[in-house]
């Protein structure tokens, strides 16, 4: 009998659930970048001067700017001219309620399984469809209304609240953070915006769900979270895309700001389609996630669970700048064939008393490879700082990759710092074990993975933890023979 | 490779006028030498001196500490009687003395050697046989600035070779002096060690600086440890403010061979010790410890790349760092399992003590796995002492700084215990105590 | 019902044969007993029976109820109706022991073409089974095997065997790290699953297992195979006179 392991199977690439296209009339902008671009797009989100002249003034720091090279994967050079940057469903007005959503939008969030409803199978979670450039729908916003809180494209927010879109948007990611945050500050098309007052508790998950369509695009969308003193929100973000032979590049920004005694709990399933078998295709993930508990006792926690793109390039991270915050950072990232990842987290300390925990596990099968990359900075000022960090690697199969890159930076003696890590492949005495129990191999190998991710997973909303097990097991599939 | 230059600093030309010296002086060089250092020179300019923006010189400044205008160590002397104190090894022991780089053979001990081991001045082997320049460097064009420039300016250093089934029961110690001196120098020594096929060493390596100076020591050494052979190691480093020491070891082991080395990196204003081990052979072992230690304003880094190639190897690194005043410790441990390195097993650990808040600690412990039947671990701690033992130790009367003392020289002990030969061990511990308040009170437990 | 014949096991990748024309016959409704000095090769039966990897059968056959064992995965000799309690139960890190029980339960019904069991009537099952084996609430909501002491280890496997209701049950030294009142509890477990279509092959070092659980036959198994075979008095015989009184010296301190 053959080991266990021993032969790595090919993916076969219609194993990709959400890889059809919708057939929808879009408004494209043409190819390539310059400023008159830039311009068209602020034309059409009838952007204010102000906005105009940031985007203008990213663009331009942009062009002085080189993509990063220190991150573990290859790729072939992205062609920045030839991507159209904007996209979208022709549609006249955005609808006035759900009931005049264009019927192929509403058929596509259906076959995806989170049909544009306030009902049922999402109740108690409130949804923005962002479908490629805009957002095409938000529900249960009457109901959020009513406790003050603002759920809505960043579009309607800059028209609607531009004083505290102008606050704070760019205050947590600068334009000139990195080479891709600046590309999103300059063409950023549409994303959430979340603003929940004080002192008020968030009743249900908010979430979106990105979908990106057209070919020939990028997704560039900005999500702006605000929750103020002693406030609290659970923030879902999910998202797919077609099969396609090409790759398309996603470089979103996400900025959470958390005020006194305010907690965000962000979590993200991204399955993005993740290329074939062969590596043709896939999506480019290169965002730039980052959070500022700018209050004190406040809390930020990040749960990710990364299963698609060809590449993903995303370190979530806390600047812990209030006394007593907290940062969190739970993650499980999946790579078979040849999808590349490299992910982590920073946490920086500022405050006195903060503290932070990483968890991070990391499932390498195929022939891919995944990177662990994390910071972890006690600056002088964080008397009292704690860190805890675990790095789990598990091996499937002897033709993947799995690397640990931390990064730990103390400068305060009465800081804590603590970090372990470990790479293993999935035991063959426990592969058994199940076996013998009646377990089929690719049951077990799921059973084994899920318990190995088990922590996170725990993190996750409930609503989500059952749909992100069952995508752990879809993306191993067929990978032991 | 322009972007790499951009990231490096233009060396300053001290280095030029120090190789154009050895030009003039050419004694022993033959033409085909002459001609690797020029090469190698090339290669040094090119590169030039690495910023922190050179991932592996990201917290140690390499430009600030030896970018500056150094020249060729002087033919300095040493009376004897400030080396005694560094003997170790026991009466028995060989030894082979270097001052400013280069050997000293008046002062060296090197009598009853065991047929088949051959212990000489670089220099002088290299005279004799110049083809085996060619020997002396592993790969043929360095990647690494400080080795291009060892290359291009080295004079001398220590040649060890073992054959094949030779064993030297006693330990040899190689004693590197740098001396006193008016002006700023450099020296860029080469120790090129060979274990035949199940030979045995015991090696003390032994760095001390007497006086005051400014000084350079820019030392590479190539380790070949063959099949079955065992190679242990016990290292100090020991030097006063304005000196800068970087080290690097490449150590090659064979199947079924062994290495365990222990490191005190104690003082200087710059310690800098590179190792990359790669296990080349089926089930040989690397067990790399140490003991960083930095005060004052010292800078203390420490970067290993262990290279699992083969199936079935072990490897450890087990550092600790006590960081104090304004010193900085750094630690860049990374274990690479190779493709076909199934089985392998693979630790590390660093755990660091910072005693005071204008003292900094990093640490980069990593992993590059591409074999997936391994066990590899890493782990990494950061913090004060124990505030519950510092407690139990004052509630037993002893003040706070004894207590603190006390308990920064049992967290040492872990490594210290590691260290194969007993004299160095007691050095090491005076070493350590005497950095430590009432270290002198602690005395009878060294 | 289970049928070794002449079974002959190496080692994958080594010459060195452990198990030696080894021949058994478990008929329905039987109890027979192994012992055998450390290292003889029981352990090494029962995995090769169950088709754990790295193992190689060089010779002989192993039949359930006439079909060819060695042929099959191990999850379809699962399903099949062996099972193997092990010597060393293996833990699984965020699985909790109930799930696990479901899962399996439940991939054992399916390959048999039977319904899934329901969330209730499972509980109801699991709860019930538990109590009768003295495995407490908390133990089923804990990771597999994870932080379990030697003797809980041993009860979650009974456990699991009287959950998935095997048509074979082989015990691997189960009575191993059991305190006096545990071996009662698991050896009445055992004895409330014997019945006439049910076979039970059950390894020890300690003839005081078999005063619970009275064997029909037992064997002792050296150097790979059966030496000698009889009743109960055979196992009282080995307490008394060692393995080299029974065998002969040369199986004195044997290491197979
Ligand atoms: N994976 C293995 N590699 C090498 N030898 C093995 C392996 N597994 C078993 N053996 C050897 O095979 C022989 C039989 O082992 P086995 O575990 O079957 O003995 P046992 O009868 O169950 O002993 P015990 O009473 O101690 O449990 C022993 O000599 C053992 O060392
Ligand atoms: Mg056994």
């Amino acid at each position: 009998m053959a080991t266990a392991l021993e032969t790595v199977r090919e993916y076969t690439g219609g194993e990709y659930k959400y890889g059809f296209v919708t057939d929808i009339e879009a408004d494209i902008a043409p190819k390539g970048l310059s400023e008159d671009v830039i311009r068209l797009i602020s034309a059409k989100k009838q952007d204010p001067d102000w906005l105009t002249e940031m985007r203008l003034a990213a663009y331009k720091r942009w062009q002085t700017m080189t993509e990063p090279t220190w991150q573990k994967v290859d790729y072939e050079p992205i062609d920045y001219q030839a991507i159209s940057y904007y996209a979208a469903p022709k549609i006249k007005e955005r609808p006035k309620s759900l009931d005049e959503i264009d019927p192929e939008i509403r058929r596509t969030y259906e076959k995806l399984g989170i049909p544009i409803k306030e009902q049922e199978i999402l109740a108690g979670v409130a949804v923005d469809y962002v479908f490629d450039s805009v957002s095409v729908a938000t529900t249960f916003r009457k109901k959020l209304h009513e406790l003050g809180i603002i759920f809505c494209s960043i579009s309607e927010a800059i028209q609607d609240h531009p004083e505290l879109v102008r606050k704070y948007l760019g205050s947590v990611v600068p334009a000139g953070d990195n080479f891709f945050a600046a590309l999103n500050a300059a063409v950023f098309t549409d994303g959430s915006f979340v603003y929940i007052p004080k002192g008020v508790r968030c009743p249900m998950e908010l979430s979106t769900y990105f979908r990106i369509n057209e070919k020939g695009t990028g997704q560039f969308e900005r999500t702006l979270i605000i929750a103020d003193e002693g406030s609290y929100v659970s923030y879902l973000e999910g998202c797919t895309a077609p099969q396609r032979d090409e790759n398309q590049l996603h470089a979103a920004v996400v900025e959470l700001i958390a005020l006194d005694d305010a907690e965000i709990k962000y979590s993200t399933v991204q399955n993005w389609y993740p290329g074939d078998s062969e590596g043709k295709g896939g999506i480019y993930n290169f965002v730039t996630k980052r959070g500022a508990c700018r209050g004190k006792n406040s809390k930020i926690s990040w749960t990710q669970v990364e299963t698609g793109s060809a590449i993903t390039w995303k370190y979530p991270s806390c600047i812990l700048q209030g006394d007593n915050s907290v940062g969190e950072f739970y993650s499980v990232a999946v790579t078979n064939n040849r999808q590349q990842a490299d992910t982590g987290t920073k946490m920086i300390h500022i405050g006195k008393n903060t503290r932070s925990r990483i968890v991070a596990k990391g499932i390498s099968a195929g022939t891919s490879d995944s990177t662990y990359r994390g910071l972890v900075k006690v600056l002088k000022s964080a008397e009292g700082a704690r860190n805890y960090t675990q790095c789990d690697s598990m091996l499937i199969g002897d033709k993947c990759g799995a690397h640990t890159v931390p990064y730990i930076e103390v400068r305060n003696r009465s800081a804590k710092c603590e970090h372990e890590a470990t790479t293993s492949k999935i035991s063959d005495d426990q592969l058994f074990y199940c076996r013998q129990r009646g377990i089929s191999e690719e049951d077990a190998v799921a059973l084994i993975v899920n318990g190995f991710c088990r922590e996170v997973m725990d993190e996750l909303p409930m609503e989500f933890a059952v749909e992100a097990r069952k995508l752990l097991a879809i993306s191993l599939e067929h990978s032991v023979g | 490779m322009s972007a790499l230059r951009n990231r490096t600093a233009e060396p300053v030309p001290g280095f030029a006028e120090a190789l154009e010296r050895l030009r003039g002086e050419a004694a022993g060089s033959s033409g085909r030498a002459l001609e690797q250092r020029n090469a190698a020179f090339e290669r040094f300019q090119a590169l030039g001196v690495p910023t922190p923006r050179v991932e592996n010189w990201k917290y140690t400044n390499a430009a600030s500490f030896a970018n500056r205008p150094f020249a060729l160590a002087p033919r300095g002397t040493v009376d004897p009687d400030l080396v005694i104190p560094h003997f170790a090894g026991g009466h028995k022991a060989r030894r082979l003395i270097l001052v400013n780089g280069r050997t000293v053979p008046q002062f060296s001990h090197l009598g009853g050697l065991p047929a088949g081991m051959t212990v000489r001045p670089l220099a002088q082997v290299l005279a004799e046989t110049p083809e085996l320049v060619d020997r002396t460097s592993v790969n043929d064009e360095p990647e690494h600035s400080f080795e291009a420039l060892n290359r291009a300016l080295v004079e001398d250093g220590a040649w060890i070779s073992l054959e094949d089934g030779v064993a030297l029961d006693e330990p040899l110690q190689v004693i590197s002096i740098l001396t006193e001196a008016e002006s700023a120098f450099m020296a860029h020594p080469r120790h090129v060690i060979r274990l035949g096929r199940n030979a045995k060493l015991r090696l003390i390596l032994t760095t001390v600086a007497l006086g005051q100076a400014e000084s350079l020591l820019n030392q590479v050494e190539t380790v070949e440890i063959a099949d079955g052979a065992d190679l242990t190691i016990d290292r100090t480093l020991e030097q006063g403010q304005g000196r800068s020491a970087i080290t690097r070891s490449r150590f090659v082991l064979g199947s079924r061979s062994r290495l365990q080395q222990t490191t005190a990196s104690i003082g200087g204003s710059l310690i800098r010790h590179e190792m990359e081990a790669r296990l080349r052979g089926t089930h040989s072992e690397a067990i790399l410890n140490g003991l960083m230690m930095p005060q004052g304003t010292e800078h203390v880094d420490t970067l290993i790349r262990m290279h699992h190639e083969m199936p079935d190897c072990q490897s450890d690194q087990f550092y600790k760092t006590v960081a104090d005043d304004r010193g900085r410790a750094v630690f860049a441990g990374k274990i690479f399992v190779h493709k076909d390195a199934q089985r392998t097993n693979s630790y590390q650990k660093n755990d660091s003590l910072l005693l005071s808040d204008d003292a900094e600690i990093d640490a980069k412990p990593e992993l590059e796995i591409y074999a997936d039947d391994v066990k590899c671990s890493h782990g990494a701690t950061c913090g004060d002492l124990d505030p519950a033992s510092l407690f139990y130790l004052r509630s037993r009367g002893m003040d706070e700084a004894l207590a603190r003392s006390m308990l920064t020289f049992a967290f040492t002990g872990e490594v210290l215990e590691r260290i194969a030969d007993e004299s160095v061990d007691h050095i090491v511990r005076r070493m350590i105590l005497s950095r430590l308040p009432g270290g002198e009170r602690l005395a009878e437990l060294g | 019902m289970l049928e070794i014949k002449d079974l002959q096991a190496t080692i994958e990748g080594q010459d060195k044969q452990i198990l030696n024309g080894l021949s058994l016959t478990v008929r329905p409704g039987e109890v027979h007993a192994i012992m055998g000095p450390n290292g003889s090769g029981k352990s090494t039966l029962a995995y090769v029976l169950s088709g754990r990897d790295g193992y190689e059968v060089t010779g002989g056959s192993a039949t359930l109820d006439g079909e060819d064992l060695l042929e099959l995965e191990p999850e379809e000799r699962a399903a099949a109706g062996l099972f193997l309690a092990m010597q060393y139960p293996v833990e699984i890190p965020g699985v909790s022991n109930m799930y696990f029980l479901r899962q399996a339960m439940n991939s054992i019904r399916k390959a048999r073409g039977e319904e899934e069991i329901s969330a209730g009537a499972f509980m109801k099952l699991v709860k019930e089974r538990a109590a009768l084996l003295g495995v407490g609430g908390e133990l089923l909501k804990r990771d597999v095997n994870r932080g379990f002491s030697g003797g809980e280890k041993k009860r979650n496997e009974i456990l699991q065997m009287a959950m998935l209701q095997p048509r074979i049950c082989i015990l691997d030294e189960t009575d191993s790290g059991l305190d006096i009142d545990a071996l009662r509890t698991v050896a009445d477990g055992v004895n409330a699953m014997r019945s006439p279509d049910r076979g039970f092959l059950i390894i020890t070092h300690y003839q005081r297992l078999l005063d619970y659980i009275v064997p029909d036959h037992v064997h002792v198994l050296a150097k790979g195979r059966i030496q000698t075979s009889g009743d109960r008095s055979l196992a009282l015989e080995l307490e008394e006179k060692g393995y080299g009184g029974v065998l002969g010296a040369e199986f004195a301190e044997v290491a197979a």
